[in-house]
């Protein structure tokens, strides 16, 4: 511990501690403009000089460590002028606007900065030398002229997100924030995060959507989570009189620590389908306006002989957007009421190691795993494409923290960055799995005594069948097998995931992980998917043949080949939010909220249980999926009783954050 | 005792600083009873008085040479002088001519916009003003006052102008100091 003194405060913080941390946890502010709590410190725009006593000149307190006996003070005379000096010779730079600019009054911490130091006018006028503005993206302009170089986009890019797309160019007063090599920000790298924009000081970085809809500061903020994928990215939805201006990451939220990707940053803003307001119900072949009543009497007109039946002749399908209660109920009423004849969600079939997971709970990572690890295998899995800020978490680490090696017979978005990437022919996973096993027991590295008797002779027999060579295989053998933390990602491109068979390869990757001390994490796919497994709707979905077909879609989207399935339903009965092909096929459509509209509970792919909160009102007569499926429930004479935690609460990582 | 004098005038400016002032509402009586209002860009005397004023306020940016002129002999015929709202400030919204120039500003204005025939022309009269570099006012003469804003907001103009009648200088503090 150091003992240190700070404007006559003595306090004791451990070794390693910064002037500005110390005196953040004295309760001494100190203003600063290019430091940002999730970044690392940077020193660049010099507005945190305190004075050190012993020390010729005043110092930056975010980058300074404490020593020993350290005296320091933050508010002298001297320090006042020095930060007006440098606020003055930042809005002399470049030309900043305060009369029109979207964030000023409330949200411009450079403005703020000035006015926290009673400046009333600039000492020094601009130059007024003009700077560009970069309008080529499609959700954001970057406009130079109002921004201050503090890098915390450049830094955000890089560190947080592994991307690099920001960089800087040229020196002094020549510096410039660039995309790439130059060029302009819609035709770079960039991967459209937005995370550049969410650290963002000035009005430099203007959102397309929420700029000019009112500040930030005084709009409403409801934290919630991101349905878009299974990594239950902790959100901010920024709303004024019901609309969603903006979605920013939670930073203090522990699946994503505040990061997003487009899908759940700027997707849902963009929403363009058509919202469903009313119940329809087809009459005379096309589709009419119709009362509640009218629908669900429909429904339970058609629905009621086939359950007399043994429900053999139903078919029904969920959303995994849906909340965790909504599928709780859509299995009670279809499978323990109606005894349905198929019973799926959307992402039908996919084995994961969920069940084997809680005999060895060990194995079970999670995303903080992702982070902290030297050696990622991703088996299958595209994490540049989707579940991207799992993704991140490796970026960021490559090429010192962390070694990736990929897996994947596809074309892999990781390919080019992975330090090793093995393309087995189609269907050749098991076999490599194989192969890995077989190559760490030869390399001698593996940390259990498994019941493997392989010799080089299969590594010889998996290389012939894979179509890899050998010594890929060991490179890769060796990098897993001298890992101190590995992890193991595996998706839906693992062999046989989507027809259930891939039950070889779970098995073959846990030894693997037991071997080698790894632990084990599957995206799986939406935001609901690891429930949907516990509710034990991880089946085919096979409509063809059945006389009535309901479908829990939400404000989800199915896939072309999912539609064609029930395109010959003699019955469809659709629960969504949006218009879509299949509301268009359907002989009767409920409309629904969507998940910024209720609450509901989602787990995520490492087990976190987690919440969305309701942010925006529904238009009129719209119910929530939960009522709908409870009144179906009652028009058929059932009373729901399910409690959806139960299932749950094996596969549900207890946690203190869940608090 | 006579009343403190308050000149005012407007420069490169929109108006809305004036307008503001005006949202004082009926305030603007007791201002009136505590002060001399003389000139106002919205008043009858539109001069400042050359034996001279206690408060000389100008809003707006500098941008011609008359506006140089109006400035400096402000200036002169006042005790205090009070640069009123964002433009006279900061050059404000006046100054974007700055980073296209002048030139360019004065040929898109007079020959090039679309709706211009062939027949345009900048105009050169000897008694119109001369297009400058746009400044703020404190780049020209020495302001004792600054009153930010765009436009600042009546209550803070009502208690700038109350501590000035009462012979005070307005302390801008917390939510009175805002530069937007």
């Amino acid at each position: 511990m150091v003992h240190v003194t700070i404007d006559g405060q003595t306090l004791e913080v451990p070794h390693g501690t910064t002037v500005l941390e110390a005196s953040k946890s004295a309760g001494i502010h100190i203003p600063t403009l290019c430091h940002f709590e999730h970044l690392l410190p940077y020193g660049g725009c010099r507005l945190c000089m305190v004075e050190v006593e012993g020390a010729r000149v005043l110092q930056p307190s975010c980058t300074l460590p404490v020593f020993n006996d350290m005296v320091v003070r933050t508010n002298t005379p001297q320090i006042k002028e020095a930060r007006e000096f440098i606020l003055t010779m930042l809005f002399s730079e470049r030309n900043h606007f305060c009369m029109y600019c979207q964030v000023s009054g409330g949200d411009c911490e450079l403005q703020n900065a000035a006015l926290d130091e009673g400046m009333d006018h600039w000492p020094i006028p601009p130059i007024w030398e003009p700077y560009p503005v970069d309008a080529s993206h499609p959700y954001f302009v970057l406009d130079h002229n109002r921004c201050i170089l503090c890098r915390r986009c450049i830094r955000a890019c890089g560190e947080l997100v592994g991307n690099y797309t920001l960089g800087s160019a040229e020196r002094g007063a020549e510096t410039m924030v660039v995309a790439d090599n130059g060029v302009p920000l819609g035709e770079s790298t960039c991967i459209r995060c937005g995370t550049c924009i969410s650290v963002c000081p000035t009005g430099a970085l203007i959102n397309r959507q929420s700029a000019y809809r009112g500040r930030i500061v005084d709009a409403d903020h409801t934290k919630s989570i991101c349905v878009g994928c299974s990594v239950g990215c902790g959100i901010e939805l920024v709303t004024r009189d019901n609309q969603l201006l903006e979605i920013n990451g939670d930073w203090d939220a522990p699946a994503n620590t505040g990061l997003l990707c487009e899908l759940g940053r700027f997707t849902p803003i963009y929403e363009e389908r058509q919202r469903l307001t009313s119940p329809l119900v087809r009459k005379d072949g096309q589709l009419k306006t119709a009362t509640w009543g009218e629908a669900l009497s429909l429904i339970a007109a058609q629905f009621k002989p086939l359950a007399d039946q043994n429900g053999v002749g139903l078919a029904a399908l969920a959303s995994t957007r849906l909340s965790a209660e909504s599928l709780a109920l859509f299995k009670e009423l279809f499978v323990d009421r109606l005894h349905a004849g198929t019973v799926a969600s959307v992402e039908e079939y996919f084995t994961s190691s969920a069940e084997l997971d809680r005999e060895n709970p060990d194995l079970v990572g999670s995303v903080e795993d992702i982070k902290q690890s030297d050696c990622v295998f991703v088996f299958g899995a595209d994490l540049y494409q989707s579940h991207q800020v799992a993704g991140f978490f490796i970026k960021r680490n490559l090429p010192d923290k962390t070694k990736l090696i990929v897996i994947d017979p596809a074309d892999n978005g990781m390919d080019q960055q992975a330090l090793f990437t093995l393309k087995p022919k189609k269907g050749g996973d098991a076999d490599l799995l194989l192969g890995l096993i077989a190559g760490i027991n030869t390399l001698e590295l593996s940390r259990n005594k498994n019941g493997y008797d392989l010799d080089e002779f299969t590594l010889a027999r998996v290389s012939a069948s894979t179509g890899i060579a050998e010594a890929e295989i060991l490179n890769a053998c060796r990098a897993l097998g001298m890992a101190e933390k590995p992890v193991l990602i595996y998706g839906k491109g693992l062999t046989g995931s989507f027809t259930g068979d891939s039950a070889e390869s779970i098995r073959l990757l846990i030894d693997l992980a037991e071997m080698t001390g790894a632990k084990m994490i599957s995206p799986r796919g939406r935001a609901n998917s690891l429930a949907a497994e516990a509710y034990g709707l991880a089946n085919r979905f096979s409509p063809g043949g059945r006389h009535a077909v309901f479908v829990a879609l939400g404000d989800d989207r199915i896939s072309q080949r999912q539609i064609q399935l029930l395109e010959e339903a003699p019955f469809l009965a659709v629960q969504a939010s949006y218009a879509s092909q299949l509301t268009a096929m359907a002989d009767v459509v409920l409309p629904v909220k969507n998940w910024t509209e209720q609450d509901g509970h989602y787990l995520n792919m490492e087990g976190r249980l987690q919440q969305t909160h309701k942010a925006l009102l529904a238009p009129e007569g719209i119910r929530s999926n939960v009522e709908v499926l409870t009144e179906i429930a009652d028009v058929l004479g059932y009373k729901l009783q399910t409690s959806w935690e139960t299932a749950l609460t094996p596969y549900t990582i207890s946690s203190p954050a869940l608090a | 005792m006579a009343k403190p004098k308050i000149s005012s005038d407007w420069l490169a400016a929109c108006a809305g600083c004036h307008m503001s002032l005006l949202d004082i509402d009926e305030r603007i009586v007791e201002i009136a009873d505590l002060v001399d209002i003389r000139a106002t860009p919205i008043t009858d005397l539109k001069e400042p008085d050359e034996s001279g004023v206690d408060v000389g306020i100008l809003s707006g940016a500098v941008n011609l040479s008359n506006h140089e002129e109006v400035a400096e002999r402000m200036r002169k015929r006042s005790k205090l002088l009070v640069a009123f709202g964002d433009c006279a400030v900061f050059g404000g919204v006046p100054a974007q001519r700055n980073l296209c120039g002048l030139q360019a500003a004065l040929r898109r204005a007079y020959i090039e916009t679309e709706s211009t025939d062939e027949s345009g022309q900048i105009p050169g009269d000897e008694e119109l003003g001369i297009p400058t570099e746009v400044r703020a006012l404190e780049e020209v003469v020495d302001v004792d006052f600054f009153l930010p804003g765009c436009p600042p907001d009546a209550d803070t103009i009502y208690y700038v102008l109350a501590e000035l009648a009462n012979g005070r200088i307005p302390n801008l503090a917390g939510d009175r100091l805002q530069w937007h």
